[in-house]
């Protein structure tokens, strides 16, 4: 989606105003970058306490939660990776993300593409049955699916963490959206040199579509990233924990003994995704924004 | 020209398999498996004393005051937080739309929430509101409580608290949907509106909101079907009965004890089930209150 002015009125508007240099700011535009920098400090609050409790020692955490750190201790990120082993619990997230990320982008976009650009009996009730499924509440799949994945042997695998959100309808929808507005000319133009559908699909629709791929990449990331629940339900052993696991145990088992490890901790488990976020954001607002145009 | 329709027919259902097989696996088995569970009176560790209960599962289920308690508490949650995240964002996405310089930083900032886990968002913000938290003791400090609130242990604080939280989390989702709305709205409309002598409020209720609705039906629906399926937040601050006064229990959470505490998955399968009729009504209702103006 656009987010800019569309209308040729709006940015003329624009250019006038720019055009006086040194007019000042009304006192309506005042006002309303007031409210904006107030909602902003609203928004930013909570995270700037997490930063500075991650260096604040325990009791300092408990007894001066106003304060700014009165000794700054790397302490408690020490403590994450020698005592807690922080490590595995990095390592066993970022297999489990980047694997459904990489099977979203890939198998979605084969489905959007032959939803979109293939011609072929049923497609139409194939289209309608993703449609369809996006209204169904994830919470009936919950119970069923995990008696399934217990009688399959897969509790405490990285695969039952996997190949259930594997694919997504809502990406599905999305990625078809793009594709529906590439020329069919490009395909033709392929199957004319005598690629086969596979090669027209990895050489000339993936390459097409990278803009609406990396926004299903980071809607992917971040859900495998962000997700408690299905850690909760399928893992048993520590050393298959997933980060959003560790920070649950962490807080829960002997509360406030922790402390420490518990601030840095969060701070650690949330600045890739941040990190992530600030390089990709225009996918990241167009993946939610996408949303509101159908 | 036959042989390329037979090629295109192949390579149709070839690349639909994912879905096809995914669909098949983890969407109609398990809804299938979810009714024949809530017959049974089922436990997974020894589920060949699986045991037929008929319709038993669902009158239960029924009668459970828990479990309409828990349909209570998240209606009486979305309530507050479907209106106060209209508000927040709709206000927004209106303020930026006015300004022509910073909106991507504030874009920015806004959307950080969103991407923050539930998890690690729900630490920092139990942190906040605790009674020794900064939060309360500001607000002791300067007289504007007489005494700190144990909100976790009350009886009606639970669910107003946690949908402060996700307004936090959120708005800014609905926020950028209601501003890609809003900059579709073609500007000569106003134009012609002040022209007319039409004053704010006048523009905002006869422009505005109508032309928004497509942006506000979308947002409203998925805010209840996702809203009612509430678990991560309460999950992280409460037990599995939700406190003291089962303020903080979700249905999910009730689900989530019934399914793997007390393991009668046959029974947390019907509630799953009722769950869903209760989401499916409540969107109808939705949908048929939001469809009403225009006949």
């Amino acid at each position: 989606m656009n987010l800019q002015p569309k209308h040729k009125s709006t940015s003329q508007t624009i250019i006038n105003k720019s055009r006086k240099p040194f007019r000042l700011p009304s006192a309506a535009k005042l006002l309303i970058y007031l409210i904006l920098i107030l909602g902003s400090l609203v928004v930013l609050y909570p995270f700037v306490i997490m930063i500075l409790n991650s260096f604040k020692p325990g009791n300092e955490i408990m007894h001066q939660p106003l304060s700014l750190p009165e000794d700054w201790t790397l302490s408690g990120y020490i403590k994450v990776f020698t005592s807690l082993n922080i490590g595995t619990l990095f390592k066993n997230t970022i297999i489990i993300s980047t694997s459904v990320t990489v099977l979203n982008v890939i198998l979605n976009a084969m489905v959007a593409y032959a939803l979109s650009k293939l011609r072929f009996p049923g497609r139409e009730i194939i289209f309608k049955v993703v449609i369809g499924s996006m209204m169904i509440p994830a919470i009936l799949l919950l119970i069923p699916t995990y008696v399934m994945m217990f009688n399959f042997g897969w509790v405490n695998t990285y695969r039952v963490m996997i190949l259930p959100v594997a694919l997504s309808a809502y990406n599905i929808f999305l990625i078809r959206q793009f594709l529906i507005g590439i020329p069919d000319a490009y395909i033709e133009a392929a199957r004319m040199d005598g690629a086969n559908e596979f090669q027209v699909f990895f050489k000339v629709i993936m390459p097409m579509s990278k803009p609406v791929l990396a926004t299903v990449a980071i809607l992917a990331f971040m859900t495998s990233w962000n997700d408690l629940f299905m850690a909760l339900l399928y893992l048993r052993d520590e050393s298959m924990f997933t980060l959003q696991l560790g920070l649950y145990t962490f807080k829960t088992t002997i509360p406030g003994q922790f402390l420490e490890q518990l601030w840095a901790a969060t701070t650690l488990v949330t600045l890739p995704v941040v990190v992530v976020f600030f390089f990709m954001q225009k996918y990241f607002i167009e993946a939610f924004s996408s949303a509101g145009l159908k | 020209m036959l042989k390329n329709i037979r090629r295109e027919t192949i390579s149709g259902y070839l690349f639909s398999l994912p879905w096809i097989l995914y669909f098949l696996i983890f969407l109609l088995y398990p809804i299938f498996l979810s009714f024949k569970m809530s017959f049974l009176d089922i436990n997974i560790v020894n589920p060949e004393k699986a045991r037929f209960v008929g319709i038993g599962n669902w009158i239960k289920g029924i009668q459970d005051s828990l479990f309409w308690k828990s349909i209570f508490n998240i209606i009486y949650n979305q309530a507050i937080f479907i209106a106060l995240t209209f508000i927040i964002g709709l206000g927004l996405a209106l303020l930026l739309k006015e300004i022509t310089k910073g909106g991507s930083i504030f874009r920015t900032i806004y959307f950080l929430p969103v991407v923050t886990s539930v998890a690690a968002a729900m630490i920092i913000f139990e942190f906040l509101a605790n009674p020794n938290g900064p939060i309360q003791l500001f607000l002791l400090s300067i007289g504007f409580l007489d005494q700190p609130i144990y909100w976790t242990f009350s009886e009606w604080l639970p669910m107003p608290m946690l949908a402060v939280f996700n307004s936090w989390k959120w708005f800014a989702v609905q926020m950028i949907i209601f501003l890609g709305g809003l900059y579709n709205i073609d500007p000569s409309l106003y134009e012609a509106a002040r022209v007319d002598g039409a004053r704010w409020w006048t523009q905002f209720t006869k422009i505005t909101l109508p032309l928004l609705k497509p942006q506000i039906v979308f947002v409203l629906t998925m805010n209840l079907i996702n809203g009612m399926q509430m678990f991560t937040e309460v999950f992280m601050v409460f037990d599995l009965e939700g406190g003291p006064y089962n303020a903080g229990l979700t249905p999910v959470l009730y689900l989530y004890k019934k399914g793997f505490d007390d393991m009668s998955m046959g029974y947390a399968s019907a509630i799953g089930l009722l769950l869903a009729i209760v989401i499916l009504i409540m969107t109808t209702i939705q949908w048929k209150i939001l469809h009403r103006k225009e006949n």
